[in-house]
């Protein structure tokens, strides 16, 4: 979700009407935008809409809301012809392969259009462009360029220029290198032969897309009357999308816009391309999925205030245009929401439900629940935990040689990176964290663990565990012993102790716990190696059982 | 003062293994025995033999032992249970019992007691209550506030209690509790929820990948979800880009709740149909007060042919009156990828004020359609987290899987 930072006076004008701060909650809410928080003049909002680009800036949420005001408001726009022609080599196609252009007259750019353009192509490069990989958005002072502009490819230690915000003259590689952008960015071009590059006729390099503009012509400011904007990437209809999005938006404060030949090696192409889109809506479905016992024209009429020009209607089907602007309307429920917007969502009463269903909660929770119950009353404290830890905490302080875990990728820490397999080490690390804490202490935690199995659907099943530990001087095997049998009695379970073999409990008090033949868990001593590892300098039995398995083994009827 | 009996050594013996001439007659019942075998099967055979002829229940005859008549109730066996037992026996057969050296007067613990008579005391003992002695001291006064060795409760695990007390409320409001995988598909993920595949939320910063699991399966309706995505379904134009079913097969631990509801529609829903889950969610994200990698999502589906916007607004008003007790609410447009019209709530609460609380919409049919649903399907979500920590009096959202074994146990529960 794109956070965005508007100025309130900036809105004003372009709404045309004073705001105060309630107005502008309740109002930029038609924009699908939230105020995070007011500081004097400058407000942060945060755009909800991940597939309306045209709303993350003042222009754009100002027109939605316009349009409310004024109780309608269809846009066509026009791009009248330049002479300005953008040439593309057939090189690029293996890099960036496609450009769509637009030229801007009649710039008035005060400080907060300029931060707003700045703004919104960020927004849209980044939210909607995947970080610039798909989209890159090039803005330029127009009178500092001699057209016809070149989209080629270049060498990369083949040229020199002066990148934006830097004194001194680098060759893209070097770019790559030492600029903040091209640190960031220059992934975008790893393995590439040769990068992608505007350039004009008197060989003024623009800029090396999607790093970094030139400081020269792709630096645009205050005084900036003409610009040149430009878009690549790699789908030319997203490229649309955006080149519309921001000359739209610039129009809002009364820049002209002119359309750009752009020339591939096989066609040539006039963009930006501003025809409205067409979409129909059967106002009968309106009515039903609505519930709102609305006349076709009051209808229409909601149509009409979401922007929407109504170019046909027969009965209840209605057919529409929308503005260049849009690109996100892909079925008339699209349609349908933005008449309810403009109905207003606080003027709809709601309907409670009559539907006679019967609730009923999973097996497996209410087996835990219960079981949890048994725990409390045999003295033990719940605990809760993540179910991401780490190797160290489930294998090497448990002295366990690994074992296959599922593990993240792009973990944000490396403290959570796996799924915990079993149990007892969160139960562990929990007393770790309570050395200094009264003892005894007795806890326990139910929960699941994920554990490989290629079998799956998805290579991995879930068990739901329990895990309980007694910690205290006087505790030894035989009390945790009892407490399983107790625990285990109270479930009727047949169960046998077997001397086991674990290595995180004292050899000779470690025993598995047998049920039906299968084994259930394992009960013992831990070793004080573990306990010194941990830091834990006091006695600690405990016991893990599979709780999945209880439940499916169990007869539990009476659950149900 | 009543006389307590207690069991003499040997007298404790015959309580627990029966008195010997009774132990004679049990093994005379399988027939006679000559002397010579007889020590070997009866224990104090020149006991069993004084009693049981002194009984009349055995003769001798030419060095073999037989039975004369067997006895049906032997008072002297069920008297030394009963003194075992402490409970009051018959006067005449105390005095056998007595003559046997099997039982004797406590007198020497009476006699102990004795001297307390007239005193002032700390410790009211079960001896004192059993002689009656408790009728002849005093009980010192305590200093009422002090107390004794500290006690700390046993107690759910104050989120895990919260969380089963919203489970138990989904119920009662007619709710179906809906499980699954915590390692999903993306198809069940994102790709189902007709999330494109070049969706900002699924890419490394937003979703969290694995490594070395492999590819998980696909259900054979992915076909009809690819169609959605590439073409569209009802009417729909699609997302119209090239899906890829190796996407789709990739395997992440579960960003959102949704992917339960839909395994739910594939699965084939009652209809009338409700449902909800309470699922731990896994997104990357900066780990601080306000946000954790790890989380719990509570939402669900409702699904019926009668389903309309109004309603979708009266379930979220349902939730906002009967889990976070709002009085007031507010309704704001919002945006879910899956969901179209999409509402965000707001809820007064009593204490915290205003709170965004919810989020509800209308599934897209191009999601419901690819899975054989053809009614309307209503998807929401509630924001837990804030009314959790409100309630359990924590401001660091991390808490909410508190480490702290000393706050757990001064925790209040109400």
């Amino acid at each position: 979700m794109p956070s965005l930072e508007v100025s309130i006076r900036d809105m004003e004008r372009l709404i045309g009407r004073t705001l105060t701060p309630d107005d502008l909650r309740r109002l930029v809410a038609v924009a699908k935008c939230d105020v995070d928080s007011v500081m004097g003049d400058s407000v942060k909002l945060e755009a909800k809409d991940t597939n309306r680009p045209d709303l993350w800036s003042s222009e754009g949420i100002a027109r939605e809301i316009r349009f409310r005001l004024k109780k309608s408001g269809f846009l066509s726009y026009r791009a009248s012809k330049t002479k300005v022609e953008v040439i593309v080599d057939k090189s690029v196609k293996n890099v960036r392969p496609f450009t769509a252009c637009a030229v801007v007259t009649n710039l008035h750019l005060d400080e907060a259009a300029l931060s707003q353009m700045i703004q919104l192509q960020e927004k849209v490069a980044s939210n909607y462009g995947g970080g610039r990989r798909d989209i890159a958005i090039g803005v330029y002072d127009l009178d500092k360029m001699r057209p016809p502009i070149n989209y080629t490819t270049v060498d990369p230690d083949g040229i020199r220029f002066v990148p934006l915000d830097f004194e001194e003259e680098l060759t893209p590689r070097e770019i790559l290198e030492k600029h903040p952008k091209g640190k960031e960015f220059g992934h975008l071009l790893a393995g590439a032969t040769r990068y992608p590059i505007f350039i004009d006729s008197a060989g003024e390099v623009m800029s090396i897309p999607p790093i970094i503009n030139s400081n020269f012509s792709g630096k645009v400011t205050g005084n900036t009357q003409n610009a040149f904007i430009e878009c690549s990437g790699f789908h030319f209809d997203r490229l649309s999308v955006a080149l519309n999005v921001i000359s739209t938006a610039l129009t809002e404060r009364g820049a002209k816009i002119g359309a750009v030949r752009v020339r591939y090696p096989d066609r040539v192409i006039v963009t930006p391309d501003f025809r409205p889109g067409r979409a129909n809506v059967d106002l009968a479905h309106f009515r039903r999925i609505s519930d709102l016992a609305l006349s076709s024209s009051k209808a229409c009429a909601l149509l009409r205030m979401s922007g929407y020009k109504v170019v046909h209607r027969k009965k209840d089907r209605v057919e529409v245009l929308y503005p260049a602007y849009r690109h996100d309307i892909m079925h008339e429920r699209d349609l349908m929401e933005d008449m309810l917007i403009s109905y207003g969502y606080d003027k709809i009463r709601p309907q409670p439900l009559k539907l006679p269903t019967v609730g009923i909660s999973s097996r497996i929770e209410k087996f835990s629940s219960l079981l949890c119950e048994l725990m409390i009353g045999l003295g033990f404290q719940q605990v809760m935990s993540y179910t991401l830890t780490n190797r160290a905490n489930l294998f090497d302080k448990m002295k366990l040689k690994d074992e296959p875990v599922i593990e993240l990728e792009n973990p944000v820490s490396s403290s959570w990176s796996v799924f915990r397999n079993w149990m007892l080490p969160c139960i562990i690390d929990f007393l770790s964290s309570n050395a200094h804490v009264d003892y005894p202490q007795n806890v326990f935690e139910i929960g699941d663990v994920i554990v490989p199995d290629k079998t799956k659907e998805t290579r991995t099943i879930d068990r739901r565990k329990l895990a309980c530990a007694k910690a205290s001087a006087e505790v030894g095997y035989q009390d945790m012993a009892s407490v399983l049998d107790a625990f285990l009695g109270s479930l009727g379970c047949q169960y046998e102790l077997k001397a086991g073999s674990h290595p995180s409990f004292i050899e000779g008090r470690v025993a598995d716990i047998v049920l039906d033949g299968a084994k259930l868990g394992v009960l013992g001593e831990i070793s004080p190696e573990i306990l010194e590892a941990w830091s834990i300098e006091i006695p600690v039995s405990a016991f893990e059982i599979d709780v999945t398995s209880l439940c499916d083994v169990l007869p539990l009827e009476n659950l149900d | 003062m009543p006389k307590r009996l207690r069991l003499t050594d040997e007298g404790k013996t015959y309580a627990e293994r029966g008195l010997p001439e009774l132990n004679l007659v049990k093994v005379l019942k399988q027939g006679s025995i000559p002397m010579s075998q007889a020590r070997e099967l009866v224990d104090s055979l020149d006991i069993a033999l004084q009693w049981g002829k002194k009984r009349n229940w055995i003769r001798i005859d030419g060095g073999v032992i037989r039975l004369i008549s067997s006895p049906d109730v032997v008072p002297e066996q069920e008297a030394l249970i009963k003194v075992l037992k402490g409970e009051t026996i018959d006067e005449e057969v105390a005095k056998i019992l007595m003559q046997r050296n099997l039982i004797e007067v406590e007198s020497s613990f009476v006699e102990e007691l004795k001297h307390l008579e007239g005193q002032t005391i700390t410790k009211l003992t079960p001896e004192l209550m059993s002689t009656g002695l408790w009728r002849g001291v005093k009980l010192r006064p305590y200093d009422v506030r002090i107390l004794g060795k500290k006690v700390h409760p046993s107690k759910r695990q104050p989120f895990d209690y919260f969380l089963s007390e919203l489970r138990q409320k989904l119920v009662e409001l007619g709710f179906v509790e809906m499980k699954g995988p915590t390692i999903e598909t993306e198809f069940w993920n994102y790709d189902a929820l007709y999330q494109p595949q070049g969706h900002p939320a699924r890419d490394w910063l937003s979703t969290f990948y694995l490594k070395g699991t492999g590819l998980g399966d696909l259900p054979s309706i992915s076909k009809n979800v690819k169609r959605a995505h590439e073409h569209g379904v009802s009417g729909s134009t699609g997302w119209n880009y090239r899906w890829d079913p190796m996407r789709a097969r990739r395997l992440m631990p579960r960003a959102q709740g949704t992917a339960l509801s839909a395994r739910t529609l594939a699965k084939g829903p009652l209809i009338p149909g409700k449902y909800f889950a309470i699922a731990r969610c896994y997104r990357p994200d900066v780990i601080d007060a306000f946000h954790g990698i790890e989380f719990v999502q509570v939402e669900g589906i409702v699904v019926d042919s009668s389903l309309t916007f109004r309603n979708l607004l009266g379930i979220l008003e349902m939730f906002a009156r009967e889990i976070a007790k709002a009085k007031e609410i507010k309704f704001i447009p919002d945006y879910y990828p899956f969901t179209e019209p999409s509402v965000q709530m707001s809820a007064k609460h009593p204490a915290m004020g205003w709170i965004e609380f919810g989020g509800a919409g209308i599934f897209r049919e191009e999601l419901t359609k690819p899975l054989n649903v053809d009614v309307p399907v209503i998807a929401w979500g509630l924001g837990v987290d804030r009314l959790a920590m409100f309630k359990l009096g924590i401001e660091d959202i991390r808490d909410l899987f508190s480490r702290d074994l000393d706050w757990m146990r001064t925790k209040t529960v109400v």
